[in-house]
């Protein structure tokens, strides 16, 4: 390519990044009422891709099972303990490597929507807070929802209970499945529980900062901002078989026993897909 | 509503209680207009007969029955503390002002509707509740400040009250806050000042109410009240910082230290009491709610959704000075014909 045509090249892609930006400073962009941020998410994107293709290297199976349009329900394993960047990577599996890609949804624990500038970052690449209403419209309006039922018990769990799934609080999930009619369809992350290795917690810090727990990990808080860089373990995610809800009749979500043996059902079916998934991947980290 | 139905409107001098008696006065189906205030309304009203009285004296309940009212709409609840009006005093005039009307209602013969112009304040603000509250998650949130709580307790008489009445129709109108180019409040002087000051790190998701849909859904609501409470919302939300981008206003973030400070000379400065805690909670974490039983159950139908009100402020805003011209000059806009 001669140098001409290269800098007609620059010349156009900082004139069309130039033109976005004057008109998105002049509010010109959209906002659906949730607060996503559909520009700003790809804006986003391309960090989420980095870690997903170069720093994680991750690998997907049964994409096929999230359906391409309409609602879903997608119940995963958290983990993370200072940053949860599992919602961020099986949104970036649907996207990459779904025939009908789409953004998905994602319910984030509330303390995260105390955290000025976080906050709000979080809700313009597509995270809510999480509670039974918001999930419900979400389902309601055909949305792709991630949900992770073990909540803080799941990403504040300790380096050497990884893979262990935790309770998943009191099935409030598949209430509003049953209620909305949507499927669930469980997801077992494996890679997730190796970026941080959580070996204590500082409850002074935590008492200081608000937070739920502030982790203590090989990195952080020891090397400061750079204790925040996550491990490069190795990936895999697994889209299990939906759980078709559709069967049961309209009062089946306030059947406790039901509900609780569907969730015991949707935790076994990723415990085990986690076992099995940490063999096929073989070592964590190379 | 059938025909030749009386309505009083209390609190008849502010602004929405104007503009309801301006509304219900062009409605063929409305016989009789009656508004009462403390103050003659500073609007010329044409077939509306003003009573002047106090809702906070126990004579409005000598009154109101010679009056015989159909309906009865309360406009009376004032929203902002201002310069000679603190919030105590908003406190008489909200929560003592509204428990004597209900015992004037008690007295009626007759009465078919109450309907009572609250506030979407009752759901509290907090960052971890639902994106779109529906009517009811009431109280679920603490009710942090004065006027959270003066409404809360409002909302508890007004309930009692409808408990007690079966054969009244009672209904609680819960308003978003109001926007809208003709409005003068504290609110809209903030969103007009030339650098606008915003909690650093926040950004909150609004729903503002277009004045045209403020009064429209009161309206309808008169004419066809419903039990229970409703809340009066837009569709959809806009944050803040995009609704400041699109009146061209520079926004400042203000560190949480200093912010104190600023606000209290900013809340003297906008003619609100020096800290407007109901602006500061919503300007932090914002507040959605869930209009469906408005559209389906009032069968009222909004003109504008969050950001067409935005968008409508913006451009009708005299003396706009946008740091940026808009590119797309004729953005669709969801317009009012």
């Amino acid at each position: 390519m001669s140098t001409v045509e290269l800098a007609a090249e620059w010349a156009e892609v900082v004139q069309s990044s130039s033109e976005k930006m004057l008109r998105r400073l002049a509010g010109e962009y959209h906002e659906d009422e949730w607060g996503f941020d559909e520009e700003f998410a790809e804006a986003a994107f391309p960090i989420f891709n980095f870690l997903y293709r170069s720093w994680w290297r991750v690998q997907v199976e049964g994409i096929q099972n999230v359906p391409g349009h309409g609602r879903a329900l997608l119940v995963a394993n958290h983990a993370g303990s200072v940053f949860p960047f599992d919602a961020t990577m099986i949104g970036a599996a649907i996207q990459k490597e779904h025939p009908l890609p789409r953004w998905s949804r994602a319910l984030v624990l509330n303390w995260a929507f105390d955290l000025p500038f976080f906050s709000y970052f979080i809700r313009r690449i597509g995270g809510v807070a999480a509670n039974p209403a918001n999930l419900s419209r979400l389902l309601e309006q055909d949305q792709p929802v991630m949900v992770f039922p073990e909540g803080v018990k799941g990403f504040g769990k300790q380096f050497s209970e990884r893979y262990r799934l935790q309770r998943f609080g009191r099935g409030g999930f598949v209430e509003v499945a049953l209620e909305t009619g949507s499927p669930i369809i469980p997801v077992a992350v494996v890679g997730s529980e190796e970026i941080y290795p959580k070996l204590g917690e500082s409850s002074v810090l935590a008492r200081l900062s608000g937070a739920p727990y502030v982790p203590i990990t090989p990195t952080f808080p020891w090397l400061g901002p750079l204790g925040l860089l996550p491990l490069p373990s190795r990936w895999r995610i697994e889209f299990l078989e939906p759980i078709d809800l559709s069967g049961y009749g309209p009062g089946a979500s306030q059947d406790r026993s039901l509900v609780f043996d569907l969730s015991e059902q949707v935790r076994e079916t990723i415990q085990e897909a986690l076992y099995k998934g940490l063999v096929e991947r073989g070592p964590a980290y190379f | 509503m059938p025909r030749e139905g009386r309505v009083v409107i209390t609190g008849v001098a502010t602004h929405w209680g104007t503009e309801l008696a301006k509304s219900l006065e062009r409605h063929p189906g409305v016989g009789q207009v009656i508004g009462i205030d403390s103050s003659p309304p500073e609007a010329d009203l044409g077939r509306t007969e003003f009573v002047e009285a106090d809702i906070r004296n126990p004579v409005i309940s000598r009154l109101l029955p010679t009056l015989e009212p159909d309906v009865v709409v309360h406009c009376g609840i004032l929203l902002y503390p201002e310069e000679g009006r603190p919030s105590r005093a908003l406190h008489d005039i909200n929560v003592i002002g509204t428990l004597q009307l209900l015992a004037a209602c008690e007295k009626v013969d007759g009465l078919r509707a109450l309907v009572v112009r609250g506030s979407a304040a009752i759901y509290g603000g907090s960052p971890s509740a639902p994106s779109f509250f529906t009517e009811d998650m009431a109280r679920q949130y603490p009710l942090n400040t004065r006027f959270q709580r003066d409404i809360g307790e409002l909302e508890g008489y007004f309930d009692n009250f409808a408990r007690r009445h079966p054969a009244i129709t009672c209904c609680m109108l819960r308003f978003q806050t109001e926007i809208g180019p003709g409005l003068e409040n504290p609110l809209i002087r903030y969103l007009s000042l030339p650098v606008v000051p915003t909690q650093m790190g926040w950004d909150p998701r609004l729903q503002f109410l277009h004045a045209t849909d403020a009064t429209g859904a009161l309206a309808a609501a008169t004419l066809n009240p419903v039990r229970g409470a409703v809340n009066v919302a837009p569709d959809g939300a806009i944050s803040l910082s995009r609704l400041l981008r699109l009146s061209g206003k520079p926004a400042v973030g203000i560190p949480p230290g200093i912010s104190g400070l600023l606000i209290k000379r900013l809340g003297g400065m906008l003619g609100s009491a020096d800290r407007y805690q109901d602006g500061q909670l919503l300007m932090k974490y914002g507040r959605g709610c869930d209009n469906r039983r408005l559209r389906e159950e009032v069968g009222y139908e909004l003109a504008f959704d969050a950001e067409g009100a935005a968008r409508d402020f913006a451009s009708k805003k005299s003396g706009v000075n946008r740091l940026f011209p808009a590119p797309h000059p004729g953005s669709p806009v969801r317009s009012v014909d």
